[in-house]
């Protein structure tokens, strides 16, 4: 073991342990003790146990013989209070007493005596210590005491509002996730995503080129003058790209998003089918009576007339079907168009964007629908929304269930239809206690065992009223526990 | 013995049935004494014992005594009860689906008898994969085995042959995006057209599964694409006989030219849960590449060995359910299995949880076609690791330990899991999960005996 040198010399090629100043003991690696040292071997019982030094007067247990020795200061016994001399310092390791441990060895014993109790605990005892919030279970007091601290506390944030727990859980889902189906926004690599979208469009309003505004687009489904909007809403985000002056976006930026708080009372309908002009302007003139929007809704105003249309004439006629989701996504989708990314990597080529009418990115707004309301642009800033995905599934099992009474009674009756006995007919109509408790009646033995006679029969008719069953409770699957529980 | 750990729960309607006189009129003794022995407590033993009878019974077309039988375990099963309830359910409905095949029947099932089931989104499905360890096991143990093996390579090419969509590479594609090569590492997916019609199913076809993971792999940074290699297959979803001339064509199209091998790519063969679909009888096949009595499950390795993989990496489950198994038996070592997927529900999931729900009735499924079906369409034969690597060794195959970066990765991710879960590593230098001691889902390596060539062609 390479003697730690003085402190500064941290160029040799001593690996093991860091330099230290000389006053501290030297530490050797765990497991691999010194060769001096004096090995102790204790029986699990001594190892576990708590309060080796009693007091011969009140019996109180201590863990230390210093302990004990103040203790009896206060019962006016002699005591010895050893000092720790500094000469004869015998270095002590122990093994670990479970014979099939590798640090049972004592050229790998632990020189901690805290150390080898803890390291018994955990790989050779019981795990009494349970954690509340999942599933784990610790030996060592302290070890659950440190899991509990950051138990669900480190968390990974997807940008649809889903948190995970674990990494890969977090990168699977967001390998997949819905809500970022159409996206191609890059961001820094490794980044973690809560600040994202953030990040998307810093980096990509900063860096990326001039995108050639798209030339005059297909007429919209709608009047004429909700498709000029509706150019002038996507004109807008192009040239918002194109924007050279990109720092001032960057500082109106946050002025977005605090309009979208403004607007977070307003629910995210998501039609497509509202008028496409009143999608900025209601943003902007939201139905929020809040003071303070006023100056930055100018400030916003003042940005969109400073970047280039001059015939955009901002409908200020408040709407309550403001949508900011709409605006959010055609801000991600304009994101997009910021944060082209290309083949090669930190590269934004000057890709033509595809002309992007507001209908489209309206209606995009209304097929991602609920799961925008978790955009993380509007979770940033406060909104709560409930995550979509646990709620569509409870939502088809209620679905479901609705139509699974009425099924079950026609599977019955199909059952019943070829009944050839009492006994097996109450059998039939005992059978949907396939999936809950059972009703048997000791009538049911005799007639059961009569149709033995007639066993085809009885089988067949046994067959089709479980399968009767079985045909809609396949369908039911996930909450035949619901349906029957209540009984 | 298994059925000893598990917790006994006695039906309370059982106690009522306390006249064990009446059963001795049974024409089979056999069953008598075996019910009246049950009737006093029911757990996991008794039922499996009814289980073996209804099989033998089955097999020797008792159907008097299988009927009782399944009549006893109608009143213990339930579908909201323990472990050995729930799936003493799924095993008495599967039992009852074939009987009811046996007997000529009143009313006409699909042939294949495939409930509909519900199709999940590709967010639910990633949820699904993450409930237990099960399938992430198998991921994180050949995704780490395939990065060791491809260090060095410029291009990778992976032939990815599972039945779970795709939901193994966003973290192997995340791994890649970490790594700071410049330039870096190219990535190749394909995967076949035809997918075995098992749970989990999507409510997406591959392509789009395809597209997603091409827009992930831009956001990681890594160069990325996704082929689907068409295999034809049988049209409707509902058909689940897969005839032997499908088998003849899928293996048809597995050489080097349709499955685009390059020579300055590694070739990784993932096989993920999927060798099981293949036919493990011994037959005489028409292919004519092939000679002798082989299985198409041999002959499929054989031409995968000859693709010249730098690595194939085999996750499945670790039961043997293949054709050599009788009914009875397969009934008994099925229950014996699919009791370990329940118990490690139970213990962290709510009796009624939609999602427990969900994965236990797609195990259902898989025991539906176990114990009701026979022949071609059986289509789940699963295989257990100590006979999957006889037949890699005969394919031609060497094994190849996991690293230690792996075992311990492996492990920190079933730390984060609940206690009961595990993970062995046997002589082979395969890893085994397991779930209280019992073996779950083994991950093997391999690779060819005879060299890759290309391999001489590393670019670095």
């Amino acid at each position: 073991m390479n003697e730690s040198a003085a402190s500064g010399d941290s160029s040799s090629g001593n690996q093991t342990t860091p330099p230290k100043p000389t006053e501290k003991k030297k530490r050797n690696l765990p497991g691999m003790p010194d060769p001096e040292a004096e090995v102790i071997a204790l029986s699990p019982k001594t190892l576990m146990a708590t309060n080796r030094f009693v007091c011969e007067i009140c019996s109180k247990g201590f863990q230390r013989d210093q302990n004990l020795q103040l203790h009896r200061r206060g019962h006016n016994l002699p005591w010895k209070l050893r000092q720790r001399s500094s000469k004869d310092v015998k270095k002590r390791v122990y093994v670990c007493p479970e014979p099939s441990c590798v640090h049972h060895e004592p050229s790998r014993a632990l020189g901690d005596l805290t150390g080898i109790k803890k390291h018994f605990c955990r790989k050779h005892g019981e795990k009494k210590w349970k954690c509340h919030k999942c599933s784990k279970k610790y030996a060592v007091q302290s070890d659950w005491k440190v899991h509990s601290k950051i138990c669900g506390t480190k968390e990974y944030k997807c940008q649809c509002g889903t948190a995970f727990s674990r990494r890969d859980s977090y990168i699977t889902h967001r390998a997949f996730c819905d809500a970022l189906a159409g996206e191609t926004a890059k961001a820094p690599s490794a980044a973690e995503p809560a600040a994202d979208i953030a990040q998307d469009l810093e980096a990509g309003v900063s860096s990326s080129p001039p995108v050639s505004l798209p030339p005059q687009q297909s007429p919209a489904p709608e009047d004429p003058p909700p498709s000029d909007n509706s150019n002038h809403v996507s004109e807008l985000l192009d040239s918002a790209a194109a924007n050279p002056s990109s720092s001032q976006i960057l500082e109106e930026l946050p002025n977005v998003t605090s309009l979208a708080t403004g607007c977070s009372s307003s629910s995210c309908s998501g039609s497509s089918g509202s008028s496409s002009s009143n999608v900025f302007a209601s943003l902007f003139a939201s139905s929020t009576s809040s003071a303070n929007l006023q100056p930055q809704t100018t400030g916003f105003t003042n940005l969109f007339q400073s970047i280039s249309c001059p015939d955009y004439t901002p409908d200020v006629a408040p709407s309550s079907s403001s949508e900011p989701v709409a605006l959010c996504l055609a801000v991600n989708q304009g994101s997009s168009i910021f944060g082209k990314v290309g083949q090669e990597r930190r590269q934004y080529p000057p890709a033509p964007q595809p002309t992007l009418s507001a209908t489209a990115l309206l209606q995009k707004a209304a097929q991602v629908g609920a799961a925008a309301q978790n955009m993380s642009l509007l979770r940033g800033l406060g909104v709560v929304s409930s995550s979509s995905s646990p709620n569509s599934t409870e939502e088809w099992s209620q679905q479901k269930m609705e139509t699974s009474g009425g099924s079950l009674a026609s599977g019955l009756g199909l059952g019943l239809g070829c009944d050839s006995g009492t006994g097996l007919k109450e059998l039939m109509l005992g059978t949907p206690s396939v999936f809950s408790p059972k009703h048997t009646t000791l009538d049911l033995l005799g007639l059961g065992m009569a149709a033995s006679g007639c066993s085809t029969s009885g089988l067949s008719a046994l067959m089709s009223s479980v399968n009767g069953g079985l045909d809609v409770s396949a369908a039911a699957q996930p909450f035949n526990g619901r349906e029957y529980d209540s009984q | 013995m298994k059925a000893d750990v598990r917790g006994k729960n006695p039906s309370p309607t059982i106690s009522s049935m306390q006249n064990p006189s009446l059963f001795t009129n049974s024409r089979s003794s056999i069953s008598g004494a075996v019910l009246t022995g049950c009737l006093s407590s029911l757990d996991g033993a008794c039922i499996e014992k009814l289980l073996l009878h209804c099989g033998s019974a089955l097999e020797s077309n008792d159907v008097t005594l299988a009927q009782q039988v399944m009549w006893v375990l109608n009143n213990v099963a339930s579908a909201v009860g323990d472990p050995n309830q729930r799936l003493a359910s799924y095993f008495l409905r599967a039992l009852v689906s074939r009987a009811s095949r046996v007997c000529p029947a009143t009313m006409s099932f699909k042939a294949a008898g495939i409930p509909h089931r519900r199709l999940m989104s590709v967010t639910e499905l990633a949820g699904y994969v993450d409930l237990i360890p099960w399938h992430r096991f198998g991921f994180c143990a050949s995704n780490n085995a395939i990065l060791d093996a491809v260090r060095g390579f410029r291009k990778i090419h992976i032939l990815d042959l599972s039945i779970t969509h795709c939901m193994q590479w966003p973290t192997l594609i995340d791994a890649l995006g970490k790594e700071p090569e410049c330039p870096p590492v190219e990535l190749r997916i394909s995967v076949l057209s035809w997918r075995p019609p098992t749970p989990p199913l999507l409510n997406i076809p591959i392509e789009k599964v395809g597209q997603r993971l091409v827009n992930f792999a831009r956001y990681r940074d890594v160069p990325f694409e996704f082929n689907v290699i068409k295999v034809g297959g049988p049209v409707e979803e509902e058909e689940t006989v897969v005839s032997s001339s499908f088998y003849d064509f899928l293996l048809s199209q597995l050489n080097a030219t349709i499955v685009k091998v390059n020579v300055d790519e590694a070739l990784v063969v993932n096989i993920q849960n999927w060798l099981r679909y293949l036919p493990d009888e011994e037959t005489s096949l028409s292919d004519s590449s092939c000679d002798g009595i082989m299985s198409y499950r041999d002959s499929f390795l054989e031409l995968v060995g000859r693709l010249s993989p730098c690595l194939v990496t085999v996750v499945d489950e670790d039961c043997d359910l293949g054709a050599q198994s009788g009914l009875a038996s397969r009934i008994v070592s099925c229950f014996n299995y699919m009791w370990i997927p329940f118990d490690a529900f139970e213990t962290f999931l709510p009796k009624d949880s939609p999602q427990r729900i969900e994965y236990e009735s797609d195990i259902g499924h898989k025991i539906e076609n176990i114990v009701g079906y026979e022949g071609a369409q059986r289509i789940e034969r699963l295989e257990s690791e100590g006979r999957l690597c006889r037949r890699m060794a005969a394919a031609g195959f060497m094994s190849v330990p996991f690293g230690e970066e792996t075992v311990k990765e492996v492990k920190a991710l079933l730390d984060e899991h609940a206690s009961g879960w595990g993970m062995k590593k046997d002589e082979e230098g395969m890893l085994v999960l397991t779930w209280k001691g019992h073996n779950a889902v083994y991950a093997g390596a391999w690779v060819p005996y005879a060299p890759a060539f290309h391999q001489n062609n590393l670019l670095v």
